[in-house]
């Protein structure tokens, strides 16, 4: 995939697009190494996980902010909004891929790949790459041919610096967005941080600053000014066995012990696909609402990103029976694959095809 | 019935059979392994070993009849003064989450083992007891958690 620098709304609405897929494509692969843990085992590492994924999707909705601030439409019915995994992150990183896994060391050796810390500055954001097969987007633009950033951080500074750009241009023009689509803490709460109307350029940069500060970490800081750690740091604390504390510093976390039960997890199958599952039967079937269910979940949060955002509440409720749906799934042994478990596979809202 | 396998998919067969509930959604609670190690634990190898042989072959006689099914497990495994009380604890077990102690003749008779005595399987057990999906509710503050969600009707996926 490649992206030309910001110089258009229109390129503003590519790049925030991408960020609500970028945002969404994680939460897949976190929630799938979060439910393949066996029931009250592991609440250490199920809490780290689980505070991550809420905030991708605080992440999510804020992006949605943003995106309808400037005027953009936050289409998550779009083809291809949900990847097919495994797959290569939406801003253009293309050294790893994710893909929706059991808890193991190795998915959280990815986890950090997909938070880790930005290390470029100005110029050195993009880094040249060929171009790749599974790059989840068409080019936006071919301006600058085959740059890709080097993390999610740097793909936020790359925006921010936009509206910064396009605000000096266009002024207050800039948020001609329609205030009734912002999604306000009246219907958005308690999900890992305070969710952001963005009408201007301050509530635009305080959103971005919630982003980036609770993903990568921007700038070097291990705690954010709210004195919140990183997502990298968060999960970096699972693979070490041990919890940050104030004071510490990348690496060297000092805290409190974390016991891990790296055996305590079903072995669910890696990037399950509907295609894995043709034998007719109750797994089937599972797996088929399960999709179905997702797919109506984002059409619901589409339409809650549309100017109703009333519809977040019962949608709370919605996730609840995801998770419930996913547990059972997990749990099922995976026909004739021994020492396998069956995974539920995340689907957009597109009718899910029975074959 | 030699390995941990063939154990665990005649304890599923009888359990379903017991408790009207399909195989998969048995698994899908997660306690398929943590119930059949507590029928173990309080009633013993040999008593396992023989319910599960019995039920196997009560499943074969009946070769899918609902019928002979129901008749040979009244007759061959309910009716049993050893396996009865075993089986009606395991379906209370499914059902509730809790192992309650065997009645106090099934001890006098075959044994007395510490892990007999009533409790709770484990926190997950009574969250995943087939009551609640029996009964068309969730499990009060453990399930359909979220604010507001009780002003809605509970979403279940009912048997």
């Amino acid at each position: 995939m490649t992206l030309r620098r910001i110089a258009t709304v229109e390129d503003l609405h590519s790049y925030l697009h991408i960020a609500m897929q970028l945002e969404h494509a994680t939460i897949p692969p976190y929630l799938t190494a979060l439910y393949s843990m066996h029931p009250t085992t592991n609440a250490d590492a199920y809490r780290v996980i689980r505070v991550v994924a809420v905030e991708e999707m605080l992440h999510l909705t804020l992006a949605a902010n943003l995106l309808n601030a400037v005027g953009g439409d936050t289409a998550l019915a779009a083809e291809g909004f949900v990847p097919t995994y495994p797959a290569h992150l939406p801003d253009g990183e293309t050294d790893f891929e994710v893909g929706t896994r059991a808890f193991s060391k190795e998915t959280i050796a990815t986890f950090l790949q997909i938070e880790r810390p930005a290390v470029a500055e100005g110029e050195g954001r993009f880094v040249a790459r060929d171009r790749s097969s599974r790059a989840l987007l068409p080019a936006v633009d071919a301006h600058e041919d085959d740059l890709h950033f080097y993390s999610i951080g740097e793909f936020y500074a790359e925006i921010g610096d936009g509206i910064r750009r396009l605000h000096d241009e266009m002024g207050d023009a800039l948020f001609c967005g329609d205030p009734a689509r912002q999604v306000g803490p009246e219907y958005y709460y308690s999900g890992g941080g305070a969710i952001t109307k963005v009408t201007d350029l301050d509530s635009a940069a305080e959103a971005m600053r919630t982003i980036s500060e609770q993903g990568e970490g921007l700038g070097g800081a291990i705690f954010d000014e709210e004195g919140e750690l990183a997502h990298y740091y968060r999960f970096e604390q699972l693979l070490l066995g041990r919890y940050y504390q104030p004071g510490d510093t990348g690496g060297s976390p000092t805290g409190p012990e974390l016991a891990i039960d790296w055996d305590a997890v079903y072995p669910v199958k890696a990037d399950a696909q509907l295609a894995d599952y043709a034998e007719p039967g109750e797994l089937r079937d599972a797996v088929l609402a399960y999709s179905t269910a997702y797919g109506e979940f984002l059409a619901c949060l589409d339409q809650a990103f549309s100017g109703r955002p009333d519809l977040l509440v019962p949608a709370v409720g919605d996730m609840f029976h995801i998770k419930e749906l996913a547990s059972q799934i997990m749990r099922n042994p995976m026909p004739g694959e021994p020492g396998v478990n069956a995974a539920p596979v995340f689907r957009g809202p597109a009718p899910v095809e029975v074959s | 019935m030699t390995g941990d396998h063939d154990v665990l998919e005649a304890f599923l067969e009888l359990s379903a059979t017991l408790t009207g509930y399909s195989r998969f959604r048995l698994r899908g609670t997660g306690q398929a392994e943590p119930y059949l190690e507590t029928t173990r634990d309080a009633s013993g190898d040999g008593v396992l070993a023989d319910l599960l042989a019995t039920s196997a072959e009560v499943h074969a006689t009946a070769a899918g009849d609902e019928g002979v099914l129901d008749r040979g497990l009244r007759a061959r495994i309910l009716s049993d003064d050893r396996l009865g009380p075993v089986a009606r604890n395991v379906i209370k077990m499914w059902f509730v989450g809790t192992w309650y102690q065997l009645p106090q003749e099934w001890r006098d008779a075959h044994a007395t083992r510490a892990p007999d005595a009533t409790h709770v399987v484990s926190p997950a057990s009574y969250t995943e007891g087939l009551l609640w999906p029996t009964i068309g509710a969730n499990p009060p503050g453990a399930k359909g958690q979220g604010y507001g969600t009780w002003a809605a009707p509970p979403r279940l996926d009912l048997p």
